[in-house]
């Protein structure tokens, strides 16, 4: 890596001043696990740096009321292993087990997957599913927007230069509701998705109240398949309605060829791995009913 | 070369004792290259090439040299010895006036922190002129391909073609000259095309391998410092010192006795280290600043610019009759050797035609320059690449005229005195034995049943599939010494770097043959200075060459020991026998002198005693070849085509295992090399030559997740000339995997793979080719 | 580019240095604090080679910036154990003759011992699952996990704190 300054706030209000003092353009780390890489290959060449590991605030993980609030600077380790995540939000505690290796999990956060905004980053398309609600922080106070909003192109998002991610809300689905991520990689462990699908759906008397179908690794951002979507909505979800659905899924992508996989493999994944996240997010949901009936 | 006779106990040899240096290798203390900082270390980096082929413009290096922290930038300006028609690619330290392939040197920076090099290398201005390449072997072996070779180089053979007696493939028009095809081999016997006529099953298909990296964890690394008399020292992570000091004299021009090279720790090699790469330029930026200079590659620069394992391609078609009887068999095998000729492309065509008796065949090879990294050995060269497709193809006829396949190889499998197919007669092997093992393994014999178990969910399809391959076994003249001490113990000296836990193996078979307990000798790797000549740590020949050096240095020095102890005793040599640190007479036990008391006088003032010190300085003309078969059990899922191995055994003849915890880490260690090969491994270049995944991340090798345990059975056909026995271990087992691993999925999926490596892509759109992938995905 | 004071507790030791800003935590204990145990062997958290223990967790150490381990206890190879004992899974390696070339192994070592202080009795997959980010290019993994195996049977001591 090339040399560079480095700023190390303990609080968000620091970490905008950091940012604000840096109009050039200064980069933010959490767990270095896309930034470093692509310092170290002259990709990225920042003159100053700031680290967030020391801000508190953007590592709670919390349950209320509302549903779930993940801190941008939570791992993917954590969202693995949280039983409250894997309980009723089982599709980001998924996503979050695959990335890279136990020894990147501990230092890779969702924030930093999601401002990387890689068309293959894992943690976007379980929450886009669950209709994730992105909080940004910047010079003039808070807002949000629909994490689906969040996504401008490849690698890049709505973010301004002076701005911070500082929590994903998710609402809580219901206890109707199931979910599942799903990716196909060539190793089981170290690897990147050529094809990433979510689903989830929720369940009201037997029928289909909402589905929410998105793929990573087949367009420049994370995208939603909406006409499968809506073609599950309001129906009993059978195998032939849900291999539809899957056929669907897959005109809502517009993959490129490169050395991970061709056009041809990317459309049949999609097809195949909407069909399965489909299968376990409707046995899920039934399950989930079940229980809580 | 003597028999090794094994009438005496044998104190050592056959014991699965573990590594000497395993307790410093488990608490980090061992040392690499990397590990080692001295006082005033500058740190090396290189400006590399982005364009596969390219004239050189202009380079500007002023505004890099006046970075603070920038202690020297050179360019080949700098370096008035590099020849502009570099005869190998150490040769070519920094390019002159033109590049020839994507990563290729072209300035070299030293500064006092790594950070610094890097910025000094982005403000080096290079301005290029870029040419067309020549990336595809296929167009690049056609006449009037983009030259890769300068003109009159010796990798240029357009001279020898309009010469050549060689008949090349089919070529109606009048050529240009084919400028980079850099070597051609043509083998035949009898009458293929009769053989074809007659033939009533023929089969033709292509098999293709890309340019795999070697993969070793640590990146090349050098320390290089000069004395102020004008001695080299280097410090070098690498599989041969001696053949490093040469190559480094060589390209710098100076006498090899001025250099030193210290073998350090090397983190792995299979053959991407026995070349020099890396030393020569280090070696320069250490003397211009007269600093202590270290290079370590990255991960990227050794997938870019490192020396790979050629692409093979390998056109294979064979007649056979209807109940398996060998006819005829044609090959071309084309190796892309990448910028500078370097591969053994007599292995690709000799495995081709060796394994089975064909009565007749007509095999052409030829070695295809291209701009890309030029190659190195990668553990057993071409065997596996060219394995996988006669494998493949075996495989293929048995399976389309119903034969039992372990049936069908063992008819015509050769033995020993057959000849192959330059005409030597294959020394004495294991083949039959070990493919025996494979008839006998429960993963075979219970295949049918694993195909008809229901797999993951009901839906994995299961299949099992085997292939047989092997090496011939490397060979290089070598030399060791033993020295009694006057405590009784010993030490041993050779310059072997130690890569794959050999000085163990050499302290069991120099304690067996002196007589002593395995734990009263002490092995040495010496510095070229210090050590006597020795040869690669390669071609798994190690133990079978060092091993018979270092028996014969102890027998060497046992035979004087008891010259002196005969004197002493007034007995005859005969008559003697050693025995808990004493030389006694055989059934005379109180009359003894201990090793200790002839180590002491060898080394006392005013003493007639000489010293003892046994030596030996073999060469070798027999190689021992070593065959090695595996089985694989795979799942594999219909619809992602992703691939589960349940179970995989190697079953290897290893001729004597002198330390079976040795053998066993070198069966399953290749044997993953193979699988990496066979199912995720492949280095992608793009139209322009430029590598397109030049990190671990799409360079995929595999984890632990991945694999099952490797199950070993290790076979005993002892070899006439190995020390006790033994044969080369190293680099048998890379080379079946990728056969089997295909076999295995065929009988899977119905789906045959013939282009490297078996990816779930490739499978499952074989499956939707095939119309198997229209059924609903379950 | 100033250097800045890294504060932090290294294999039970209480650190303090100066460090580049730009350095990763693995140049630091490589160079400033001379523990070479951890490798480079890629850079890019791509292999393992660099793996060692932040607050009891494996890391990939390439990846962190030197300054983001102040105020949290680091341990490395050197710390596996405490000086002249070997940790049940470094005499498990070495009495199953795992170390070849030995540069993954310190790497290895310490995401098994991440893995044997979360689940002291894992089964076969979990230890996979467990050093799947390391790669090793000359065993083959095999005897890696009879030997992790043996020492979780043994009763390898639980998570040491920090």
């Amino acid at each position: 890596m090339r040399r560079f300054d480095l700023a190390v706030p303990g609080s968000v209000d620091d970490c905008l001043k950091a940012l604000a003092g840096n109009p050039a353009g200064a980069k933010l780390v959490a767990g270095g696990t896309d930034l470093l890489p692509q310092m170290k290959n002259g990709l990225l060449k920042p003159a100053q740096v700031v680290d967030l590991s020391g801000v508190a605030e953007l590592r709670v993980l919390a349950v209320d009321g509302s549903g779930l609030r993940i801190g941008a600077a939570v791992t993917a380790r954590e969202l693995e292993l949280d039983a409250r995540v894997r309980a009723r939000y089982a599709s980001i505690a998924e996503s979050g087990a695959l990335v890279g290796s136990v020894q990147v999990r501990n230092l890779a956060t969702v924030g930093g997957n999601l401002c990387n905004a890689a068309p293959s980053a894992d943690m976007a398309p379980p929450l886009i599913a669950l209709e994730a609600v992105a909080v940004i922080a910047g010079p003039k106070g808070r807002r949000r927007l629909p994490l689906a909003e969040f996504f401008t192109g490849v690698r890049r998002t709505v973010l301004g230069a002076d701005e911070l991610l500082v929590e994903l809300v998710v609402p809580d689905p219901g206890s109707g509701s199931g979910g599942n991520y799903l990716r196909h990689t060539p190793r089981r462990e170290l690897d990147i998705a050529v094809v990433g699908v979510a689903s989830q759906v929720t369940l009201a008397a037997g029928k289909c109240a909402k589905a929410r179908i998105a793929l990573a690794s087949v367009a420049p951002t994370p995208v939603r398949a909406t006409a499968a979507e809506r073609v599950l909505e309001g129906q009993a979800l059978t195998p032939d309605l849900i291999e539809r659905a899957a056929g669907l899924a897959v005109e809502a992508a517009r993959p490129i060829a490169d050395q991970r996989g061709s056009v041809e493999f990317r459309r049949h994944l999609v097809r195949v791995l909407t069909q399965r996240t489909l299968t376990t997010a409707l046995a899920r949901a039934g399950a989930l009913a079940r229980a809580s009936a | 070369m003597a028999v090794m006779k094994t009438t005496r106990d044998i104190k050592g040899v056959g014991d699965p004792i573990p590594r000497a240096d395993g307790r410093e290798k488990v608490t980090g203390a061992v040392q690499y290259v990397a590990d080692i900082q001295p006082r005033g270390l500058l740190h090396a980096k290189l400006l590399r090439s982005p364009h596969a082929h390219a004239r050189i413009v202009r380079i500007d290096t002023s505004k890099a040299k006046a970075l603070p922290g920038v202690r020297a930038v050179i360019t080949a300006a700098d370096m008035p010895q590099l020849k502009k028609k570099a005869p190998t690619r150490a040769h070519a330290v920094l390019a002159i006036d033109r590049v020839v392939f994507s990563g290729q040197p072209v300035a070299a920076v030293a500064a006092d922190e790594l950070a610094i090099a890097e910025e000094a290398l982005d403000l080096i201005q290079v301005e290029y002129q870029v040419l067309p390449v020549a990336v595809d072997p296929l167009k690049s072996m056609q006449p009037g391909a983009p030259p890769v070779a300068e003109a009159g180089t010796e990798a240029d053979t357009s001279e020898a073609l309009a010469h050549s007696a060689v008949a090349l493939a089919s070529s109606e028009t009048k050529p240009a000259k084919a400028v980079n095809i850099s070597q051609q081999a043509n083998v035949k016997r009898g009458d293929v095309a009769k053989g074809f006529a007659e033939a009533e099953h023929i089969l033709e298909k292509t098999y293709r391998v890309p340019m795999v990296h070697q993969g070793y964890l640590e990146p090349h690394a050098v320390l290089a410092q000069w004395d102020t008399t004008g001695n080299l020292t280097l410090w070098a992570s690498t599989q041969g010192s001696f053949n490093t000091r040469s190559e480094v004299a060589d390209v710098l021009e100076i006498p090899e006795n001025r250099i030193k090279v210290i073998p350090v720790e090397c983190g792995g090699g299979f053959g991407g280290k026995i070349r020099a790469l890396c030393e020569p330029i280090t070696a320069e930026l250490a003397r211009v600043t007269n600093r202590p200079v270290r290079y370590v590659m990255t991960r990227r620069e050794e997938l870019e610019a490192g020396m790979p394992a050629p692409q093979v391609i390998i056109r294979l078609k064979t007649g056979v009759k209807r109940d398996g009887t060998l006819l005829a068999l044609e090959a071309e095998t084309i190796l892309d050797t990448g910028a500078f000729s370097g591969t053994v492309l007599a292995v690709s065509a000799v495995f081709l035609g060796s394994m089975y008796k064909w009565p007749a065949f007509d095999i052409k090879g030829m070695e295809v320059l291209t701009h890309k990294p030029s190659v190195a050995a990668y553990r057993a060269p071409a065997a596996p690449q060219t394995i996988f497709a006669i494998e493949s193809h075996m495989a293929q006829i048995a399976r389309e005229l119903g034969l039992d396949p372990v049936e069908f190889r063992m008819r015509h499998l050769i033995q020993e005195g057959d000849p192959m197919v330059n005409n030597q007669p294959w020394q004495s092997n294991g083949a039959k034995q070990v493919l025996a093992k494979v008839g006998e393994h429960p993963l075979w014999k219970g295949r049918k049943e694993w195909a008809a178990s229901g797999g993951k969910d009901g839906r994995g399809l299961r299949g099992t599939g085997f292939a047989l391959g092997g090496w011939l076994g490397g060979l290089q003249p070598t030399s060791a010494t033993v020295r009694l001490n006057p405590d009784g113990s010993l030490n041993v000296l050779t310059g072997q770097v130690d890569i794959a836990g050999t000085n163990i193996s050499l302290a069991q078979i120099a304690a067996s043959a002196f007589g002593v307990d395995f734990d009263q000798v002490k092995i040495t790797t010496g510095d070229t200075d210090t050590a006597p000549l020795t040869g690669l740590s390669a071609g798994s020949k190690t133990i079978y060459t060092v091993g018979s050096a270092v028996l014969q240095a102890a027998q060497d020095a046992r035979r004087q020991t008891f010259e002196i102890a005969a004197k002493e005793m007034e007995a005859s040599v005969h008559d003697l026998e050693i025995r808990d640190g004493k030389v006694i007479v055989k059934g005379a036990p109180d009359k003894s002198v201990t090793l200790a008391s002839i180590g002491k006088k060898g080394n006392l003032y005013m003493s007639k005693i000489p010293p003892v010190l046994g030596t030996a300085t073999p060469a070798f003309s027999q190689q021992a070849p070593g065959f090695a078969a595996q089985i694989a059990r795979v799942e594999v899922d219909p619809d992602t085509g992703e691939t589960t191995l349940h179970e995989f055994v190697v079953i290897q003849d290893v001729g004597k295992a002198i330390n079976p915890l040795g053998v066993e880490g070198q069966m399953q260690g290749g044997a993953v090399q193979s699988l990496g090969i066979a199912m995720t491994e492949g280095l992608m270049f793009d139209d322009a030559g430029r590598l397109m995944n030049p990190s671990l991340l799409d360079y995929r090798k595999l984890t632990a997740a991945d694999l099952p345990n490797i199950e070993t059975i290790i076979v005993e056909v002892p070899s006439p000339s190995g020390p006790f026995g033994a044969r080369g271990v190293g680099e048998p087992p890379i080379v079946p995997a990728p056969a089997a691993i295909a076999n295995a999925v065929e009988d899977a999926t119905g789906v045959r793979i013939t282009e490297l490596p078996v990816t779930p892509e490739r499978i499952a759109l074989g499956r939707v080719a095939k119309g198997n992938g229209g059924a609903r995905p379950r | 580019m100033k250097k800045q004071i890294l504060t932090c507790t290294v294999n039970d030791q209480a650190v303090e240095v100066l460090v580049p800003p730009y350095q990763t935590l693995l140049d630091a204990l490589r160079e400033d604090l001379g523990l070479t145990g951890p490798k480079e062997g890629c850079g890019t958290g791509d292999c393992g080679a660099c793996t060692v223990h932040l607050d009891g967790k494996p890391v990939a150490s390439c990846l962190m910036l030197a300054m983001q381990a102040r105020g949290r206890a680091v341990r490395t190879i050197e710390g596996l154990a405490k000086t002249g004992t070997l940790h049940p899974l470094q005499d498990a390696f070495v009495r199953h003759g795992v170390p070849q070339c030995g540069f993954c192994i310190p790497g290895v070592l310490m995401a098994a011992a991440a893995v044997l202080a979360e689940n002291p009795r894992p089964t076969e997959q979990e230890i996979r699952y467990g050093i799947a980010g390391n790669l090793c290019r000359c065993t083959g993994y095999t005897k890696m996990l009879t030997a992790i195996i043996e020492a979780a049977g043994a009763g390898a001591p639980a998570r040491r704190e920090g």
